[in-house]
């Protein structure tokens, strides 16, 4: 197995996804890595919420901060699709990540039901290994 | 003659807010209204797909969550996509609409078809919901025709790209799948080096195109990239995924199309299939019901030989460089694959 490269993160904003921004910045940092930072832009966000990507964005640049991680490490990417589509083809494109994070449930997921959740699609069908970082479990 | 399949979808599966939402419905019943066909229009009423029919591109697994997923109350599937407690009952008669469709021209031997449904299907995944799209309404039908051997030409002119109908169809040779889209955009994927699975070379074709693109450009695509794949799969029948949201007003994209352009385009498309009775279109995108409407009328007019223009035709955007890039990658792609897979032919 060659080392860790590139970890994609796909980011959504929710609290979920913010554990497992800050998982995969230490990770990161422990193994000398980037860390490719992905935001699904979806047909509504297109359509009616251009500023979000922008919140987004200094989201992570604070979250980047407050890992102390080399900010030219870090790198925001913006991909159009739905999440669990983006982090696919993440493992595969340009992006080529070795390793694909997400938080155990960004938003939209339906409780109980695996019927919408991100985690469950990308364990079935990427390319890459896959880490589910449980909310509050981040540090450990 | 125009057959009708539906209007599905009432006042089903309404996510309050949502673009995607029933008045698109009824603005396409004012569009056909606007025709005043009189007894040339006839509604078929659709029946509800049933598990085998909606088994052939869809994973049982992921039919059975979905049925739960509705029953259970329903929820968001994705950033995009809802479901309802009556999203299921909606999508099975969408997806029904179709197949009655095709029933319908069958026994007619005569005439165009229009699915009136909702939700609409292109983005559908064989395992998975996406982009509004529940159960890929043209895909149950096209895999229905293929199953008695017809060879199938999917258009799709909606302005997003196709995904779920051309993974559905990535390796089966006797479907022929052609985009036309605005790129870069949702969902992502549609690049003219996409072209179909190793048993199914050539069988696929993107034509990606630059916001602003107009009416000229779209069919100059058609006409330049796709047109040798479409004489070369000599189609049995022809399927078209209308959207509508290329039109220059509509909300969730930015091609430039007018009511008038989708006129000129279904004219071309409809001289693709072999005979009458041969062609089916299914609704899937335009959000401005305005548009919407006027887009309608403006089809099934000139699908009817009637010249309802409600607007001119456009022309002059960009896009023409990447409409020959488009051809350019898809025949590097093409024989590219063919050299590395010399035993793999396309089966007519």
């Amino acid at each position: 197995m060659r080392p860790l490269q590139t970890i994609a993160v796909g980011f959504d904003g929710s609290l979920d996804a913010e554990a497992a921004v800050r998982w995969a910045f230490e990770l990161a940092s422990q193994v000398d890595a980037d860390v490719v930072v992905i935001h699904a832009v979806g047909l509504l966000e297109y359509a009616a919420h251009r500023g979000v990507a922008v919140e987004l964005e200094k989201t992570v640049e604070r979250l980047a901060r407050e890992a102390g991680i080399d900010s030219a490490r870090v790198h925001w990417n913006l991909a159009d699709g739905d999440p669990c589509s983006v982090l696919i083809r993440a493992g595969v494109g340009p992006v080529a990540a070795d390793l694909l994070v997400v938080g155990s449930r960004g938003q939209g997921a339906h409780a109980g039901l695996l019927l919408g959740s991100t985690s469950h699609e990308l364990a079935e069908h990427a390319a890459v290994p896959v880490v589910i970082v449980p909310t509050g479990r981040e540090g450990q | 003659m125009l057959i009708v399949s539906g209007p599905t979808g009432g006042s089903e599966h309404d996510g309050g807010g949502h673009p995607e939402r029933p008045a698109r419905i009824s603005a396409v019943m004012e569009g056909i209204d606007d025709l005043h066909l009189g007894t040339d229009v006839q509604i078929v009423v659709p029946h509800v797909a049933n598990l085998a029919q909606m088994a052939r591109v869809h994973d049982t697994a992921y039919l059975n969550e979905l049925a739960a997923f509705c029953k259970a109350g329903g929820g968001q599937l994705d950033p995009d996509t809802y479901a309802m407690v009556d999203s299921w009952s909606a999508a099975r008669r969408a997806a029904g609409a179709g197949l009655a469709a095709v029933d319908a021209l069958r026994q007619r031997d005569d005439g165009v078809a229009f699915v009136v449904a909702r939700p609409p299907g292109h983005h559908a995944l064989r395992d998975r919901a996406m982009g509004f799209c529940l159960l890929n309404n043209i895909a149950i039908s096209a895999a229905a025709l293929t199953a008695d051997d017809e060879r199938v030409l999917i258009i799709d002119w909606d302005v997003h790209h196709g995904n779920g109908t051309q993974a559905i169809f990535w390796d089966d040779p006797k479907v022929l799948y052609v985009s036309t889209h605005q790129w870069p955009l949702f969902p992502g994927s549609g690049t003219a080096q996409e072209i179909g699975g190793p048993h199914a070379l050539g069988r696929t074709v993107n034509i990606p195109l630059p916001a602003g693109a107009t009416g000229d450009v779209v069919r100059r695509a058609i006409g330049e990239v796709a047109l040798p794949a479409i004489d070369d799969f000599d189609p049995t029948w022809v399927l078209i995924s209308a959207g509508f949201d290329a039109h220059r007003a509509d909300p969730l994209a930015n091609l430039a199309l007018s009511s008038g352009d989708f006129a000129e385009l279904a004219t071309m498309v409809a001289g693709f299939a072999p005979r009458p009775g041969r062609l089916v279109l299914f609704l899937e995108g335009g959000y401005d019901v305005g548009a919407l409407r006027m887009s309608v009328a403006a089809t099934l007019g000139a699908l009817l030989g009637d010249s309802y223009h409600p607007e001119d035709s456009t022309c002059g955007g960009p896009g023409t460089e990447m409409v020959h890039q488009a051809r350019a990658e898809w025949d590097e792609a093409f024989h590219r694959a063919r050299l590395l897979n010399p035993s793999e032919r396309r089966v007519r």
